[in-house]
């Protein structure tokens, strides 16, 4: 029943929002409401018996596992830090005149509606049910980027709405597969995840395939995944910054969930062994497409959008080659790429409202003497960016390592195929920060750009974020690593 | 009264109204047409969950039916057909990748192809006999009908429609193959309504011929200009 603390939370927000009349209200429902997430969350683990069931309407369509809850808590932490961010960010929009003063109510609203429906799709046992929250993810972000009203957002929007849900009704017919499996195998037939996993060995294969081929479809879609990804760069890099951030660290998450779900019960068959070689090959196809987009890229968030597709990539060569050693460091990578991106999306988007004068979205970046007007901006990229191709002490470095080893032992040729990719795409993010920020006005004559006063809560969650990396790439605590082992246990991997 | 091999009869004719309405839906040019005959294939859809119920009489495909009614013939259609005045566009003559004639040809192949691939998929399910593995064909061709219409046409709102006859199809699938929970249909009913409710609103936004829409975008593109205030 400590869902429903979830859902009070979230309506109490709505309340505030629905009631408030000042940005200043609203934008501290929705920071507040993150917070109580992630206290809540925290309580769960640490003082509740995990998994815990909760029983609603009749059969368990709820609950929440150390998997859900992992979710849950990276999503509940760039949500603090986005609403936290946005605070700053929204008000200049508004200021600027981009956003109208009668979207700030939707905007929050949507924000606020879009991690309640996130927390619940993570801790849904019904795969049907969880399907659906994943579309109302894609209905309200869509909004939050639609939400400005200039057509290229709306296109944008559309987009997105139109490749994630046509995707989706793939999806759909594979869990009516899978549903109809269980129908002919137990005799009752169900899509809860639990009873799917426990009798998954006696599923007949072919179908399984199948099923999985289908539903993987959608969650590709939704992670940004080769040949579904087109949505991505155009929806990321035209929300608000903030937005791009949740877009990009939290809702990709959603499709990389599914797929872990579903795949979970295949490995339990046969019939990994053929979808295990496809999963790689569409991870191969994705970080490749991401690595040469990289290369004539001259938007910074759309640099950055495309290096969440890489990451994705990445991600899903790991849970192809599903040995528990690599499905732990997905996880790993899962959680580090969202708050490192996230980052990276912070500070794009202080040099998105000091350069924004001359930049329209699809524009060039006309970047100048940005150490000297944007000094936090800029070393929040340079170490984002260092973090984000894997440098070592920095945690991405561990996953990406663990996961090239794990794909060494499958075979050599595609460990170095992999390694030039990455090499690839890390030069590319190289080439452009070192161009971008070397370039400056010459000494004498008058620089024309005015310094954008960047205020303080855009300022906090960077700071606190490139801390956070930092400290995760340094220390390994005890409780981190075997709250990971379990979530590998949970999977039976 | 319920003759089993009466119903079934019916339950034929009744698919092929569907596969009627979406080779319109694949070939029409006029906007106002295509929404009524959404409207028309969503009827067909109820009375065939309405025949399956008299088939195997279970209360959900009963709710299914009254429930596809409502919203699918009446809700979304009027709401649709309330946009496109807005808009005023009466016809979407813009074809991508395919001409009508050359999708009906390939949607006649799709429909082979999803036959035999789902002739091996079933295979040995008791799925795989009767009329239901018909249904299941067709629920998965609509589908696939849908998304061309979605590829091949340019206007935002056609492509509503392409979508929502996808969603048709997998309804069709679902019912034929097996029975979902019914609060299942009904929250991807939920859902579907407030996917159209977002889609057609911003399609206003891009297919809009009105004045002051484009005057609203027009701002955004001069605020470079207006925004030299101190």
């Amino acid at each position: 029943m400590i869902l429903l603390a979830y859902i009070l939370i979230a309506l109490l927000a709505l309340a505030v929002i629905g009631f408030g009349t000042t940005h200043r209200w609203m934008n501290g429902a929705c920071v507040a409401h993150a917070f109580l997430y992630i206290v809540l969350t925290l309580y769960i683990l640490f003082f509740q018996q995990i998994p815990v069931a909760s029983f609603l309407i009749g059969s368990q369509y709820f609950f929440m596992d150390y998997f859900g809850l992992y979710e849950v808590l990276i999503a509940a932490v760039i949500f603090t830090c986005a609403a936290v961010y946005a605070g700053g960010y929204v008000e200049s929009l508004l200021v600027s005149g981009e956003l109208e003063k009668g979207s700030l109510k939707l905007f929050y609203a949507s924000w606020a509606m879009l991690l309640l429906v996130l927390a619940l799709a993570f801790f849904c046992d019904n795969l049907a049910l969880f399907w659906i929250c994943a579309e109302l993810t894609t209905i309200l972000s869509a909004m939050l980027v639609a939400i400005l009203s200039a057509r290229e957002n709306i296109d944008a929007a559309i987009k997105y709405i139109f490749i994630a849900s046509a995707s989706m009704l793939f999806s759909f017919v594979g869990l009516i597969f899978l549903f109809e499996t269980s129908r002919t195998i137990l005799g009752t037939g169900t899509l809860n995840w639990t009873v799917l996993m426990q009798h998954a060995a006696s599923f007949p294969p072919e179908m399984l395939v199948a099923a999985f081929s289908l539903v993987f479809i959608g969650f590709a879609a939704k992670s940004g995944i080769f040949p579904f990804h087109t949505w991505l760069p155009e929806a990321h890099a035209k929300a608000p910054s903030a937005v791009s951030a949740l877009l990009s660290a939290v809702l990709l998450n959603v499709g990389i969930y599914g797929i872990l779900r579903v795949y979970a019960i295949a490995h339990q068959t046969p019939a990994a062994a053929a979808i295990a070689p496809l999963l790689g090959l569409f991870g191969f196809f994705t970080v490749a497409i991401a690595a040469f987009s990289m290369l004539p890229q001259k938007n910074l968030k759309k640099l950055i959008a495309f290096s969440s597709i890489e990451n994705m990539g990445i991600i899903l060569i790991g849970i192809a080659v599903s040995t528990p050693l690599a499905i732990f460091w997905v996880l790993f990578q899962i959680m580090a790429h969202s708050l490192t991106k996230a980052s990276l999306f912070f500070s794009a988007g202080i040099l998105h409202r000091q350069y924004r004068s001359r930049l329209s979205t699809d524009a060039v970046d006309d970047i100048r003497d940005v150490f000297r007007l944007q000094p936090l901006a800029a070393w929040g990229i340079i170490i984002g960016g260092l973090a984000i191709t894997g440098m070592p002490l920095f945690p991405i470095f561990f996953s990406k390592l663990f996961i090239l080893l794990s794909v060494g032992t499958v075979s050599l040729p595609a460990l170095f195929i992999l390694l030039s990719l990455l090499f690839i795409a890390a030069a590319a993010l190289g080439y452009f920060v070192i161009t971008a920020f070397s370039r400056t006005t010459e000494p004498g004559t008058l620089s024309d750009i005015e310094p954008y006063q960047t205020p303080l809560t855009m300022k906090i969650p960077l700071i606190f974020l490139i801390g956070c990396i930092i400290f995760l790439g340094i220390v390994f605590t005890h409780g981190e690593l075997s709250f990971l082992d379990r979530i590998v246990q949970e999977l039976r991997f | 009264m319920t003759d089993p091999a009466l119903i079934e009869g019916i339950i034929r004719i009744l698919l092929v109204c569907v596969i009627i309405t979406a080779a319109y839906i694949i070939s029409t040019r006029n906007l106002l047409s295509l929404v009524s005959v959404y409207s028309l294939q969503s009827v067909t859809l109820a009375c065939l969950a309405l025949a399956l119920y008299f088939l195997e009489s279970s209360p959900v495909l009963l709710a299914i039916a009254v429930v596809t009614f409502l919203s699918k013939a009446l809700i979304i259609p009027y709401f649709i057909a309330t946009i496109q005045e807005k808009v005023r566009i009466k016809r979407d003559i813009e074809f991508h990748f395919l001409s009508p004639t050359s999708s009906l040809i390939l949607s006649m192949a799709l429909m082979l192809i999803v036959y035999m691939a789902l002739g091996r998929i079933l295979e040995g399910t008791p799925v795989r006999e009767n009329l239901f593995f018909f249904g299941a064909v067709l629920g998965i061709s609509l589908m696939l009908m849908g998304m061309m219409v979605m590829l091949s046409r340019k206007r935002a709102i056609t492509k509503v429609l392409g979508f929502l006859s996808m969603e048709n199809g997998v309804l069709l699938f679902g019912m034929f193959v097996t029975e979902l929970p019914f609060i299942i249909e009904f929250l991807i009913i939920i859902d579907l309504i407030i996917l159209v409710l977002l889609t057609t609103i911003l399609t206003v936004g891009i297919d809009s011929t009105l004045e002051d829409y484009q005057k609203r975008l027009h701002r955004f593109h001069l605020w470079q200009g207006s925004e030299e205030r101190p």
